[in-house]
């Protein structure tokens, strides 16, 4: 200990280490280690405990002749467009919000802004499965209600709306964390731009498009990565609402691999993994090309 | 009289100028007044039904009308009591490892110099930039082969990992715009780096640390997909899994009305911390931490 204290430099660099040690630890051995194992069994046909055989690119090949999957790609490309223009609503009511005079106001909105963050994921997903439910839900009553009975629908078990209702869950999909984010860009931005635009007396679209969605461009890309990403490798909706059904109408690419892997008997983990591999790599591919998108304007 | 009839004028577009001001901001209460409606009519809708017998769910789903059968919330919290105990232990257990992992972390990447500090750092950061799917099947076996599943650390260990990325170099970037003299002071005092860690840079990073318990409470008590893989034993079910599982069963019969009771009773853990971190949340959260 004394001999530590004399050589000071030596003594911090032990410190410096015993502190990043735990975090250090941590994503080595609970991220990267699982990220470098599953790079390498995908490319075997593995179930975790007694197989493991190498196949080489055996998985890729079946993955992709899969029509499964290529039925998973082309409705997570659907979700990928409804996600993006999803993103509209909340940048729109943080704009709106941004501009009300009375600063009391802005406070109680951003407060309600927040209110979708005490509601349990799996609650809010529950809550709508409810009010889609064709028997008991709350569309259905209230077209009955209306003496629309006509038009009462069976929602999420109907092959071609069960997309649409994916989609419309969480309307007026405000997303808490992206409002966080474009609530702080526009109080980060210099008042006197405010009062700049004030006095040109522009109206409020030419004034939103003109001054206030390019000011917020930086964060609107960082929240469309976030989205793209996310909805791209995602697939906790479909596997708590729909399980991918009916049949394969709502299936995506990740509930493709969690099915593979956990959805059967068998536990084909080595397939599964190279499904991730494959999601993993196009997800890199589409954040990095963002990236290079955000530094190259902002 | 010239002069007046300009200065009139004036005064009446200046009224006009100012009508259009206000009509624009009744405007703008009216469709942010819409907005915050639909957003808090489902749980709304919840809580009308989570006090409705399964008559009144077959034939008064959307009246609200007494009597209400407040015993739901005694039948549901029987059900949901263990699983918002379980998930209260990871939920709490996972913040309290990761705040004390990522500050260390944070602060070491920020004030102490030894070799390889930014390399290490970035091998922490690039994490982040990582999507996780490729995780969930090669982390299950991991789990599997260290005998962690149907544990408490299933769950609380790689949600401490994966909190890392994000809140290291937060803290980080937080910890470098304290002033140097602060620890050099502390330093000269003779006090040992882990003094130094809890006397001067906790303190001052409170808000922050809270920020991040927060947010890391909120994601494991919404955590699905991990805890349904690694967690069979109905016993040992967190929030979310656990209510899923009573959906399966409950709306196959229509009783609703005990089920959104649950529902209900699981938020409030969130809304108590809500409330307790709701300055941090709103002013804090949109203030420093996340900068282009």
């Amino acid at each position: 200990m004394k001999r530590w204290r004399l050589r000071g430099v030596h003594r911090e660099w032990l410190v410096g280490y015993a502190f990043i040690l735990p975090a250090l630890g941590f994503t080595l051995i609970f991220d990267y280690y699982p990220i470098l194992n599953g790079m390498k069994q995908s490319l075997y046909d593995w179930n975790g405990v007694n197989v493991d055989r190498f196949v080489g690119l055996q998985n890729f090949r079946q993955i992709l002749t899969d029509p499964v999957f290529g039925h998973a790609m082309a409705n997570v490309l659907f979700f990928l467009a409804a996600n993006i223009v999803l993103m509209v609503p909340t940048l729109t009511a943080c704009i709106i919000l941004f501009r009300l005079r009375s600063q009391r106001a802005q406070y109680i909105y951003r407060i309600f802004f927040m209110i979708p963050l005490v509601v349990p994921w799996v609650v809010m997903l529950l809550v709508w499965e409810f009010m889609y439910d064709p028997q008991f839900g709350l569309f259905n009553h209230l077209l009955t209600d209306l003496h629309l009975s006509a038009y009462r629908q069976l929602w999420l078990a109907s092959p071609s709306e069960v997309k649409w209702c994916l989609v419309g869950m969480g309307f007026p999909w405000i997303s808490t964390t992206a409002a966080l984010i474009y609530l702080g860009g526009l109080m980060s931005i210099d008042p006197a731009i405010w009062e700049a635009a004030a006095l040109d007396g522009a109206g409020s679209w030419a004034r939103a498009l003109r001054i206030e969605w390019p000011l917020l461009r930086g964060q609107f890309k960082l929240n469309l990565v976030g989205v793209l990403s996310g909805t791209l490798t995602g697939y906790g909706v479909q596997l708590l609402v729909t399980d991918g059904g009916p049949g394969y109408s709502s299936t995506v690419p990740g509930l493709y691999m969690y099915q593979a892997a956990f959805g059967g008997t068998q536990g084909n983990y080595g397939y599964a993994s190279a499904v991730g591999l494959l999601l993993f790599v196009v997800a890199i591919l589409m954040t990095v090309a963002m990236m290079r998108y955000v530094r190259s304007e902002a | 009289m010239a002069k007046t009839d300009i200065g009139r004028g004036a005064i009446v577009r200046a009224k006009v100028r100012r009508m259009h001001a206000s009509r624009r901001e009744f405007a703008k209460h009216a469709i942010l007044i819409l907005v915050c409606l639909f957003i808090v009519l489902p749980i709304l809708f919840m809580l009308s039904v989570s006090v409705k017998s399964l008559t009144q769910v077959l034939y008064q789903l959307l009246v609200v009308r007494g009597p209400f059968y407040l015993h739901n919330y005694q039948v549901a919290w029987q059900a949901v009591a263990p699983f918002i105990k379980n998930s209260l232990i990871m939920a709490s257990g996972s913040a309290a490892l990761a705040i004390m992992t990522a500050s260390l972390a944070g602060y070491a990447f920020a004030k102490l110099r030894f070799p390889g500090r930014d390399m290490l750092f970035w091998v922490i950061f690039v994490k982040m930039l990582l999507p996780g799917v490729l995780n969930l099947i090669p982390s299950f076996v991991l789990a599997w082969h260290l005998g962690l599943l149907n544990t408490y650390w299933v769950v609380i260990l790689f949600a401490v990992s994966a909190a890392q990325p994000f809140w290291v170099f937060v803290i980080r970037t937080f910890v470098r715009q304290i002033p140097h003299e602060l620890f050099e002071a502390a330093r000269m005092d003779g006090a040992a780096e882990l003094q130094t860690f809890w006397l001067v840079v906790a303190p001052l990073l409170r808000p922050m640390l809270m920020l991040m318990g927060i947010s890391v409470f909120i994601a494991v008590w919404n955590d699905y997909v991990w805890p349904l893989v690694t967690i069979s034993s109905h016993s040992m079910l967190p929030i979310g899994v656990g209510l899923a599982d009573l959906n399966a069963i409950d709306a196959s019969y229509g009783s609703y009305g005990p089920l959104m009771a649950g529902y209900a009773i699981s938020m409030v853990p969130l809304i108590l911390i809500f409330i307790i971190g709701a300055r941090q949340f709103v002013e804090g959260m949109s203030s420093g931490a996340v900068k282009l």
